[in-house]
């Protein structure tokens, strides 16, 4: 980690943890309405989480190969095995 | 026996037999003759490859069988394995690439490899080890038990004959299980596990769509399910007994247990060996996120498949007498769909049950061959020596799952699955704080991995169910409140502070700490960098 890449490491690891936290609040979504094509709102809520932690980590990958990749750059080292 | 269905079910079997085979030739190396080729399949998997392979080794058959079974018998906590599934990724993202880059280095084969090196410390890696076989037995033994449920829905077992003729059908399959893993190593269940996870995905799809179209939509499903349970609670209170059927969670107490279950699955899921085998076998560190952001998918089908519990109670499915909720899935399939379409779901399953339990023997055998054989039987042990030793153990592990499951009760391996994953969370400190810091003393760790393992094992012990008097229920009440949380949890807690205390007052005694085998450069190497070659040379170990 270094001056051009701590904030980077840091929004990843905001997004990681807006990932991985609603799953745990259960009694947020423990419900049944509003329900949508049928599925109480427990069931496609989850679904839903499902579709946003991949849309986060997937943002999280590019922030941290970018981060990753400034690290190296600051400590010498050839990029492109990483790709 | 139906005979389309058994046609179309021999045929898909057949064709993973010969693709187990000719996996040895896929990607082919110089020599077979090392644990990097034979356990890692050459260390050399891309993205696409990873995908199938993780996929394929984290969603097992038995989650396919016990997932729904759970939801179809009413219990409200069944679709924790949702949640469980989204909390694991980011997890993955965060701390496997380091695993990744510090095990590539020094060519280590494990997770207790790493903790050997890390710590300086064989008999911290040898506790690493010995918690991942136990775990990973009875998870084998249990895709044995899925295997097993599709083929007495088939017809293959009569009910009559001794234990070894009525299960003669799920011998043969491992057998040939047992043949292909041994001369192909991982690459044979990579190769599998697209078809595999090409069949789950078609038939899981075709299911969630074409059933409950057939019951009247998903609205009228959940309709059925909650008047099936409301009555089905009512007469339990009739009869004065408790009323647990449910939906979902909607007290307190249940929703402390999803959370917690589904916290306790995530932390552990990356400790068992298997999910380390497939991890490592990856070419180089961006497959891991890449694949982090691209695995939920999976998720996603899991949560479809879970639901076809919901849908088997709507659809009246008879499960026998007395009732094994564990074929419900499999007797839906059965009740619903064209023969033909049927043998393709069973051999949905039934492979779905080989790609695991291969990947599960050969991550038993690297762990017994790199943390028992080489470090206190065979020092000297060269790396076609491990790679034998290996082999003869996936077939000694597979068969001692087999004999376990047929021979034994069959609840016992079920028991041994719950506190498997009791048992597999506590060696989490040991590796995951390793990743970051060498701040906690080594016999700290493993005097805080001894006591969670002794409590952990007591109170499942001491947890009754209403049908039975031990190992009734992977949650207990957390000491002090009346809140009921899971077992793996309250155990990691002191295993966290036994470990904290213990370093504390190790280091005020100033007991030796052991050396540090690795450099803080090592958990952020990449393929390319020195000692992290594309093509290893087994003769010569990086390090």
């Amino acid at each position: 980690m270094n001056a051009r890449s701590t904030g980077l490491w840091v929004l990843t690891g905001i997004l990681l943890v807006v990932a991985a936290v609603p799953p745990l609040l259960v009694p947020v979504y423990a419900r049944t309405t509003p329900t949508l094509w049928g599925f109480p709102f427990f069931f496609w809520f989850q679904f839903l989480l499902v579709i946003w932690a991949a849309v986060l980590t997937t943002g999280a990958y590019f922030l941290a190969k970018e981060a990753y990749r400034r690290d190296r750059a600051a400590r010498g080292m050839r990029n492109g095995g990483s790709r | 026996m139906n005979g389309v269905a058994f046609g179309v079910f021999l045929f898909l079997f057949l064709l993973v037999t010969v693709m187990g085979f000719a996996a040895a030739r896929w990607r082919r190396a110089k020599t077979m003759d090392s644990l990097d080729e034979w356990g890692l399949g050459g260390r050399g998997f891309g993205t696409f490859i990873a995908w199938f392979l993780i996929g394929g080794d984290l969603y097992t058959a038995y989650t396919f069988i016990a997932v729904p079974a759970t939801l179809f018998a009413g219990s409200v906590t069944g679709f924790f394995a949702v949640p469980y599934t989204i909390i694991i990724y980011p997890m993955v993202f965060a701390f496997l690439p380091r695993l990744w880059s510090v095990s590539h280095r020094h060519g280590y084969v494990t997770p207790a490899d790493f903790v050997e090196g890390r710590y300086g410390s064989k008999s911290l890696g040898l506790a690493v080890a010995a918690t991942g076989i136990v775990a990973t037995m009875p998870y084998i033994a249990l895709q044995l038990v899925g295997m097993q449920v599709v083929l007495q829905v088939l017809g293959l077992q009569p009910s009559s004959g001794n234990w070894f003729l009525k299960d003669l059908p799920l011998f043969i399959a491992f057998l040939i299980l047992a043949a292909y893993t041994y001369s192909s190593g991982l690459r044979a269940p990579a190769l599998i596990a697209f078809v595999k996870d090409t069949l789950i995905y078609l038939v899981i799809i075709v299911a969630v769509i074409y059933i409950p179209h057939h019951l009247g939509g998903w609205g009228q499903v959940f309709h059925t399910v909650k008047s099936n349970f409301d009555s089905s609670n009512a007469a339990a209170a009739a009869a004065g007994q408790p009323a647990t059927k449910g939906v979902f969670p909607a007290t307190g107490v249940g929703q402390w247990a999803y959370a917690s279950l589904a916290l306790g699955s995530a932390l552990a899921l990356f400790m068992y060996p298997h999910s380390v085998t497939g991890v490592l076998s990856t070419r180089n560190r961006g497959v891991i996120r890449r694949n982090a952001a691209l695995l939920p998918a999976y998720s996603f089908l899991l949560g479809l498949l879970a639901l076809l519990g919901f849908v088997a109670v709507a659809a009246a499915v008879k499960v026998g007498n007395p009732p094994n909720a564990q074929l419900a899935i499999p007797q839906l399939m059965e009740d619903q769909f064209p023969s033909w379409f049927a043998g393709v779901a069973y051999a949905a399953i039934v492979i779905g049950a080989l790609v695991p339990a291969a990947i599960m023997s050969i991550a038993a055998a690297n762990l017994w061959t790199r943390n028992i054989y080489k470090a206190f039987i065979n020092r000297a042990a060269t790396p076609v020596q491990e790679a034998r030793q290996a082999k003869l153990v996936s077939l000694v592990v597979k068969f001692g799952a087999l004999i376990f499951v047929l021979a034994l009760n069959k609840s016992f391996a079920i028991n041994l699955q719950l506190l498997g994953g009791v048992w597999i969370l506590q060696t989490f400190p040991a590796i995951v704080a390793g990743l970051y810091t060498r701040w906690f003393h080594r016999w700290a760790l493993l005097a805080g991995w001894l006591a969670s393992m002794v409590y952990g094992t007591w109170v499942a012990y001491d947890t009754p169910s209403p049908t039975q008097a031990h190992f009734g229920s992977s949650v207990h009440v957390f000491p002090g409140t009346h809140t009921g949380i899971y077992i793996a949890i309250t155990a990691f807690i002191l295993n966290v502070v036994v470990a904290v205390v213990g370093t504390v007052v190790l280091r005020a005694l100033r007991v030796p700490d052991g050396v540090d085998g690795t450099r803080p450069e090592d958990y952020v190497a990449d393929i390319g960098d020195e000692g992290v070659e594309p093509e290893l040379n087994p003769v010569q170990p990086a390090h």
